[in-house]
């Protein structure tokens, strides 16, 4: 039977790296899998170099929509290593507090996403109303829900006002009952445990060889975690667990992602409830010259930020390493063996932007037959419908 | 016969007897919360016009423009807020007590027409006598003369904008011609005028 290729990308609008994926099935099966970056040049870190070091972490910010914490405290700490300079205590729990809401309402984004992808649409609004009440505590404390601008090398830009903290606590807490339901609801689900168990699995010793960060390497026993590691911020001062499990399968990166909310709601409560008293920034004004790096462990794994200043108030060079460029190659060792059905789920447990599946087309030798992102979701959908039939759960 | 389930049926009167999640929007607005980052709107009294706000902010959505008009002198301060992100910096950065510019709660910011989305205030501008370059605005001058208190007496830019802030010199006087003498030192003067009186070696 003929080879056919199906291409999924190149141009990927939301995402900071654009991805091409192009599969070579075999039938159903996936025979080979390549992927392709770089199509889609923004130049972030050429304008990152015409704007000031404080006007650089708006730009910095949005990088990612998702991330608009991640890629400002990775910058912000580059920034602070050049000097070097600690940022003063309420500045670091402040900025721990929302990197983890951001976290949370990653996490849960995702979760909603894969639940759509397998035709768990229930998954999907429930998870993302959620998510709404984390908004809305980000909104609270940081005047928005994306965007939160409240980074600054050498602090933070705004204070939490004690009185928003009891809310916010309030918000973050009443989200925790439904959490647990839904927890017990993934993990305990016959139907998910077939639909996702045992496929996509990324080994130990692959995911050490692929570097593979964050979620994507602790499911497969690799436990890493900048957090952990190089403790920053007030990550030494709460308490809060690493998330490891073994298998590496798609069912494992969903289980260590939920447990994460868990986790991250928790460091969000302990940081809010025991804000040190004093000063949030410590008003830089000369960055001297010097190179410095920092690393923030994002949503999705470790986001690198290189900065090299001149002695001016500009970053003389600025070099950004987003975690999805680790994480994406580990598809040649999950997809490939696989279905095109599960493809799908597989490539989006690495938690990439899934938008360039819209762009997605199938190139036959015989013909032309198009694939759009409605399809490859149908395909994922229909499968789950197969697997619930056979196990008589309607 | 299968026996319907009880949380479940439990759920759906609950969902029958409970309020919709989300809200009628024309109708009733959504209310952000009061530390929403919203539009910045500028304060007409305290604003000074002194572009700290346009020089730091990263989008370059403050912009001025300055009328050189000897009879009415006058600085337009943009603000476009198609451009603007809300990020604070311009309220951070405002030299008077932050209050000059600050970010409100407004959200619905759409618009037909473009023009529509430019927020101006104009501030009075004081013009060089000798060379009708504008200064500064008139309200800046005097934030700086209250600022440095009796240091204001060592700058006649400065001590005659109080004065005649004031009222005691009277705010209608013209000074006589230019004549690039020392002089002329005694005048509301650009830096370049100031500099080029002082070296003058003229004793008109």
């Amino acid at each position: 039977m003929a080879k056919s290729v199906i291409p999924i990308g190149p141009y990927h609008p939301l995402q900071e790296e654009p991805e091409f994926f192009t599969l070579t099935v075999d039938g159903e099966t996936v025979v080979d899998i390549d992927v392709n970056i770089g199509y889609n040049h923004r130049g972030i870190e050429k304008l990152s170099e015409l704007k000031t070091f404080d006007q650089s972490t708006f730009v910095i910010e949005r990088i990612c929509g998702i991330c608009s914490t991640s890629h400002p405290f990775a910058y912000t700490r580059a920034v602070e290593d050049i000097i070097p300079v600690e940022v003063p205590e309420r500045a670091k729990y402040i900025r721990t507090t929302i990197a983890e809401g951001e976290r949370v309402h990653s996490h849960l984004l995702w979760l909603g996403l894969a639940g759509h992808f397998l035709g768990y649409n229930t998954v999907y609004m429930w998870v993302w109303k959620l998510r709404e009440e984390i908004l809305d505590v980000m909104e609270i404390l940081s005047g928005n829900r994306n965007n939160y601008a409240i980074f600054k090398p050498g602090g933070v830009r705004r204070d939490f006002n004690p009185d928003d903290i009891p809310l916010a606590l309030r918000k973050i807490d009443s989200i925790v009952p439904t959490l647990n339901k839904l927890k017990k609801a993934i993990i305990d689900d016959p139907v998910l445990h077939a639909r996702l168990k045992g496929i996509g699995i990324l080994t130990r010793e692959d995911a050490l060889d692929y570097c593979a960060l964050g979620p994507t390497s602790r499911a497969s026993g690799v436990a890493k975690d900048v957090r952990k590691d190089a403790p920053y911020g007030a990550y030494d001062q709460v308490d809060w667990d690493m998330i490891v499990t073994q298998n590496g399968d798609v069912f494992e990166k969903v289980v260590v992602r939920v447990l994460e909310v868990f986790e991250s709601i928790k460091i969000m409560k302990q940081c809010l409830m025991n804000l040190p008293p004093g000063e949030i920034d410590l008003n830089i004004k000369n960055i001297p010259p010097g190179e410095g790096i920092g690393a923030h462990e994002a949503p999705r794994g470790e986001t690198f930020h290189y900065v090299r200043s001149d002695g001016t108030n500009r970053p003389a060079r600025h070099k950004v390493r987003a975690p999805t460029f680790m994480n994406l190659p580990t598809c040649k060792s999950t997809v490939i063996g696989e279905t095109i059905s599960d493809a799908t789920i597989i490539l989006a447990s690495v938690d990439p932007c899934y938008c360039c599946t819209e762009r997605m087309a199938v190139r036959t030798s015989e013909g032309k037959r198009i694939y759009g992102g409605q399809d490859l979701i149908r395909l994922s959908q229909e499968k789950t419908q197969r697997i619930r039939r056979k196990m008589g759960i309607k | 016969m299968k026996l319907p389930k009880v949380r479940e049926l439990s759920e759906a009167v609950k969902a029958l007897l409970s309020k919709p999640y989300t809200s009628k929007f024309p109708k009733k607005p959504h209310q952000p919360y009061h530390n929403f980052r919203g539009q910045p709107i500028y304060n007409q009294e305290k604003c000074v016009g002194c572009l700290a706000c346009e020089e730091v902010c990263p989008v370059e959505a403050i912009a001025h423009e300055d009328q050189v008009d000897p009879a009415n002198p006058m600085r337009i301060m943009i603000h476009y807020t198609d451009t603007c992100i809300f990020c604070g910096s311009c309220e951070a950065a405002c030299i008077a007590d932050n209050e000059g510019i600050k970010l409100s709660t407004e959200w619905d910011l759409a618009f037909f027409d473009r023009k529509a989305s430019q927020e101006t205030i104009e501030k009075e501008l004081q013009l060089c006598e000798i060379c009708g370059q504008p200064i500064a605005c008139k309200d800046h001058l005097k934030w700086i003369a209250e600022k440095i208190g009796e240091l204001t007496y060592s700058s006649p830019t400065l001590y005659l904008t109080r004065l005649k802030s004031l009222g005691i010199v009277d705010e209608n006087l013209i000074s006589a011609s230019r004549d690039y003498g020392r002089s002329d030192r005694v005048k509301i003067l650009c830096a370049r005028c100031r500099r080029e009186s002082t070296l003058s070696t003229s004793t008109k």
